[in-house]
């Protein structure tokens, strides 16, 4: 659905965006993280057609975008921009409005009402834009993004400054478009909506540090360790979990947990398991222990400071 | 082009300036002061201080290089080559109006960050450009209409005999309909490629401001007798300004950088 290939973009010695290449499918939802100044707003910029790539290539659709093409293709595209852009002297129905015509939508009124409802902003309709809130402007810039209903959803911090229930409105209604087929890129600082929101999570610093799934993505920084919650003093355990993985490795015991280090977990772990459950514990949950996404993204973050790129799996499924 | 697309930034356009009617206020100023000069001048003022027009042997020197008709008196004589003076100031009016709400027309929405998400519709340039010349051109110039309406009547209705009907010729014919809405189309053009060029609204008024200097010196020279603009050097001066708008137009398109705009505005 949304191709980007090779894509940078330099101002003048400045480059913004370095050979970024990567691909969101359709009913897929991928979040670009990524640092200040690292190039998010200038690689959905250049998804929507507004400024061209120094080099490199977008499709959207299958259709390359093209300075020709960038018009037809727009119809396509629904481009939520940082700010919300409305104009303050016309009414939230008007301002959709306008949208409508420039997309040349014929059953414009139709469209609005059911937009209105889907956020809630019937009976607001009639209110002038400059007496809305943060929040409330936030959500007819949404409203006006998806009045075409576009294929392609870029979205530019779209959660920023929205309360919670706002953003959990939002999550929903980016599940829904998400399964009628759309392909969304959605640019966040928020790293908890980025996990609960996206499909892929694409790390940007100039360059595309990594892009996976999350828990592909925190498996990369899986130290091995092993945490066993059991009911109970878990001390009375250590013993028993040394005597599957040597008396010098430290068995840790925290609250009701203990956590060990192991040198192959996959094998490790199920005789753990057994030695636990033959010596009485009645364990309530094994897990790996799984750094944070946060933890994640501040050593991509490091690691892409480094001289070295890292390697990355750009399409769905190829990681 | 798309009519549509234009229609719905228009009417934007409108709703706007509906809401912001004091964005009018200097075109209404400027319209106010077009109806009040001439007639002070040309009939209160005499009217007041008990001296006829014709009694002022310059004044009666000077209304004959307007070649106006014989069978006038020097009073009525000197009446038409004032108010065909002051005929000029309805080149001012749009001009004004035109300077007030196409300097903001594109930095105002970049101001107001509203330009980006324009732009990502499929809005072409052209179709953006016409709507905001359109959107300031066709108020301008309805307010411009109305003065001029009250002028000619008032005319009718003040002027000694035989004005009214000296002024309603080829020439004013001209200078109303195609040398007015052309000096204002210029300025428009003008003003909105500036406003696409500059980061502030102040700078593109600055600059397009610049165009009342050319029409206020034709001005001063026809009031002192030394040009004279005949029908033939009015419909060329439309033409001109006509193809300058052609011009302005096709350049405004090509400087309307989109990239520069939205990644070098701050």
């Amino acid at each position: 659905m949304i191709q980007a290939s090779h894509l940078t973009r330099r101002f003048g010695q400045r480059t913004a965006v370095n050979d970024v290449t990567f691909e969101v499918g359709r009913s897929e939802i991928v979040a670009l993280l990524g640092p200040n100044g690292a190039g998010k707003t200038t690689t959905l910029r250049m998804l929507a057609g507004l400024i061209a790539p120094t080099s490199g290539s977008i499709a959207i659709d299958g259709h390359a975008l093209t300075r020709a093409t960038g018009g037809t293709l727009r119809n396509r595209i629904g481009f939520l921009t940082e700010a919300p852009g409305l104009w303050d002297r016309l009414t939230i129905k008007e301002n959709l409005r306008v949208y409508a015509g420039l997309y040349g939508l014929g059953d414009a009124d139709r469209r609005i009402d059911r937009t209105l409802e889907l956020f809630a902003l019937q009976d607001r309709r009639a209110t002038l834009a400059a007496e809305l809130s943060k929040g409330m402007r936030q959500k007819v810039a949404l409203a006006r993004t998806l009045l075409h209903e576009p294929a392609v959803l870029l979205l530019d911090e779209p959660t920023s400054g929205l309360d919670p229930e706002v953003t959990r409105n939002f999550r929903m209604l980016l599940d829904e478009r998400r399964a009628a087929g759309c392909a969304i890129l959605v640019s966040t600082h928020n790293l908890d909506e980025a996990e609960r929101l996206a499909d892929r999570v694409a790390v940007l610093h100039e360059r595309l540090v990594a892009i996976d799934e999350p828990a592909v993505l925190r498996a990369r920084l899986t130290t091995g360790r092993v945490i066993v919650r059991v009911a109970g003093d878990p001390t009375v355990f250590v013993p028993t979990v040394q005597s599957i993985v040597g008396p010098a490795v430290v068995v840790a015991v925290d609250g009701t947990m203990l956590s060990v280090q192991l040198a192959d977990a996959d094998r490790q772990t199920p005789s753990i398991v057994t030695a636990l459950v033959a010596a009485g514990a009645r364990i309530l949950e094994v897990r790996p222990e799984m750094p944070a996404l946060e933890d994640v993204y501040l050593h991509l973050m490091e690691n892409s400071l480094k001289p070295q790129a890292s390697s990355v799996s750009p399409t769905p499924g190829a990681a | 082009m798309e009519i549509t697309r234009v229609r719905a930034l228009l009417a934007k356009e409108f709703l706007d300036l509906a809401r912001n009617r004091s964005a009018l206020v200097p075109v209404a100023i400027v319209t106010v002061m077009s109806l009040v000069l001439p007639f002070g001048i040309a009939i209160a003022v005499p009217a007041f201080s008990g001296h006829p027009l014709g009694e002022d042997a310059d004044l009666v020197r000077v209304s004959q290089v307007a070649g106006a008709a014989e069978n006038l008196s020097n009073d009525a004589r000197i009446q038409l080559f004032l108010f065909q003076q002051f005929l000029m100031m309805f080149l001012i009016t749009p001009v004004t109006g035109a300077m007030a709400l196409a300097s903001h027309a594109v930095v105002g929405e970049k101001q107001a960050r509203t330009l980006e998400p324009l732009l990502a519709t499929p809005v072409s340039t052209f179709e953006l450009l016409t709507a905001k010349v359109l959107g300031a051109l066709l108020p301008t110039l309805a307010i411009s209409a109305i003065g001029l309406g009250l002028y000619l009547g008032g005319i009718a209705a003040f002027a000694a005999p035989g004005v009214a009907a000296a002024m309603a010729s080829l020439r004013t014919l001209l200078l109303t309909i195609l040398v007015a809405p052309a000096a204002a189309l210029v300025s428009l053009q003008a003003a909105i490629l500036i406003s696409s060029r500059v980061n502030d609204p102040r700078t593109a008024q600055q600059f397009g401001v610049l165009i009342i200097i050319p029409l206020a010196a034709l001005m001063v020279a026809e009031f002192s007798g030394s040009v004279w603009l005949s029908t033939a050097a009015l419909a060329m001066i439309g033409a001109s300004l006509v193809a300058l708008w052609c011009l302005l137009s096709l350049c405004s398109v090509a400087l309307f950088d989109r990239e520069t705009i939205l990644t070098r505005w701050r």
